[in-house]
């Protein structure tokens, strides 16, 4: 009896030394509540086309200050279809592209790492010329601290995305993604980091000034895997890291969005969330509790 | 003209005057007044009858200005066909119902006559090259009258918000806030945006 105590407590210690040291996921992520967010295709809507008047008509309330999601969260769908047939904002449709698709994200914490998870089911294949041979399917996160990037806290990852950038029209192929007055030391950036299915790799990078695909610190791992034609990709991510990172705190909440390079695509020819607020055990969208 | 001439005509004013001011000793007063009330009506009559006429879509599209351009626009939009069977009509939203403001837009009007006889805009590309302006003469109108031909129709109080979309209930919601009028979102709702309207044409 006396050893079976012992050994008790030798377990109970161990097993919160190890929970101390080696931060899990959550061991059941049907306990998270998951949110379902619509990526839809974006076509060619750079901020230039956002905020111009005669092109589009929600330009006059986003100078008042709201978010997309106010006005397109129950049409996401709908924009994505319209735009992905061609009659709208898109100069070269894709036959077959998938106009938008539904993904759940969950997303949980424990006091160390942030767990994020997406899980969307595969849309049928367009058929067209694989533009990235090696990635049938990336996907990428951007968080953003404290509204410094313009549209960041209206749009999420639009205030990325600009006219003139590589695979719009007429845009350079050196030129990336980039924010208005970009500056890591002015905490002007977005944290992006993004997993890539065949390369099975994962980049930690940010958006300043330009978009860089090193250097970040706050990523630990991401994985992903298709399972009856459903995608699920976990990543693990550190409240905080290094320059180029978003430092999370508890309590607060950061300006997040997403998009998925779903059939090989590159650049603009991906799906798109619009901006949602993830709170650390506050108030969002989507909420990351402690485990 | 000679002198004599001159004499003769003043002189025909003269008795044409003195008839009209002399009392009738024919006609008693009743019939005078009743041939004025009768003679008044059919002119009046007459006038409005014409005023009316001119107040029609037939009639607006019986040139081809309007009929090839912007009449030919507007069929597809949803003033024209809806699921409603409501319709919309050149006169309902481009001249006033009541009467001032209708005569004042009637005269306004009559210099397009004009217009059509020189052959302002009588070929596609006289219309788009003169369009931008066309249109921002309507928008000012509809702007200064509170987007009144609008109105009488529609108003932000009877809309129900639970039936507009979510990005149309938003809008209206701001507009109710700002004290905007329909003119101001509303620049291409039956007829398509002219080529190179500015940032300040949506303001």
């Amino acid at each position: 009896m006396k050893n079976a105590i012992a050994m008790s407590a030798i377990g109970l210690v161990a097993a919160l030394g190890s929970g101390a040291a080696f931060a899990a996921a959550p061991a059941d992520w049907s306990k998270v509540p998951a949110v379902e967010v619509t990526l839809l295709y974006p076509g060619v809507s750079p901020v230039e086309w956002i905020t111009k008047g005669t092109e589009h008509g929600g330009a006059r309330v986003l100078r008042r200050g709201e978010t997309c999601i106010g006005c397109h969260s129950e049409e996401a769908d709908s924009m994505g279809t319209l735009i992905a047939s061609g009659k709208k904002i898109e100069p070269n449709p894709i036959p077959g592209k998938a106009p938008f698709i539904k993904a759940k994200v969950q997303a949980a914490h424990d006091g160390e790492h942030l767990y994020l998870r997406f899980s969307w089911t595969q849309p049928a294949a367009s058929g067209a010329a694989k533009m990235d041979a090696k990635n049938a399917v990336k996907l990428a996160y951007m968080l953003e601290d404290g509204d410094k990037v313009e549209l960041a806290g209206q749009g999420g990852c639009w205030g990325s995305c600009h006219a003139g950038v590589r695979t719009m029209p007429g845009g350079a192929d050196d030129k990336t993604k980039y924010v208005k007055d970009g500056s890591l030391d002015a905490g002007v950036f977005y944290d992006l980091n993004q997993w890539r299915s065949g390369e099975n790799a994962v980049f930690d990078g940010y958006i300043a000034d330009k978009r860089v695909m090193e250097g970040g610190q706050a990523l630990v791992k991401a994985v992903g895997a298709q399972k009856d034609g459903v995608w699920t990709v976990e990543f693990t991510r550190r409240l905080s890291g290094g320059k180029g990172d978003v430092t999370l705190a508890p309590g607060k909440a950061y300006n997040f969005g997403f998009a998925i390079h779903d059939d090989s695509s590159v650049g603009r020819y991906h799906h798109v969330s619009l901006g949602y607020k993830l709170g650390i055990d506050a108030e969002g969208d989507i909420v990351a509790k402690k485990l | 003209m000679a002198p004599q001439d001159g004499d003769n005509n003043q002189r025909e004013v003269g008795r044409l005057r003195a008839l009209l001011g002399r009392p009738s000793t024919r006609f008693s007063l009743g019939s005078l007044l009743l041939a004025g009330i009768a003679l008044g009506i059919i002119l009046w009559g007459g006038f409005n009858t014409a005023m009316e006429a001119t107040n029609t879509e037939t009639f607006c599209i019986s040139c081809h200005e309007m009929h090839d351009n912007v009449y030919q626009e507007y069929k597809k939009t949803i003033h024209y066909s809806n699921r409603t069977g409501v319709r919309a009509t050149c006169p309902d939203c481009h001249v006033p119902k009541d009467w001032t403001h209708k005569m004042i837009r009637k005269v306004q009007a009559s210099k397009e006559l004009w217009g059509k006889l020189i052959g302002t805009i009588d070929t596609p590309e006289k219309f788009e090259a003169k369009r931008l302006e066309l249109a921002r003469n309507e928008w000012k109108r509809m702007k200064g009258s509170d987007s009144r031909e609008c109105r009488n129709c529609h108003s932000l109080d009877s809309m129900n918000a639970d039936a507009q979309k979510q990005r149309a209930r938003k809008q209206h919601e701001m507009a109710r806030e700002e004290k905007m009028t329909c003119i101001d979102c509303h620049k291409g709702i039956a007829h398509r945006k002219p080529e190179g309207m500015t940032e300040e044409d949506e303001e």
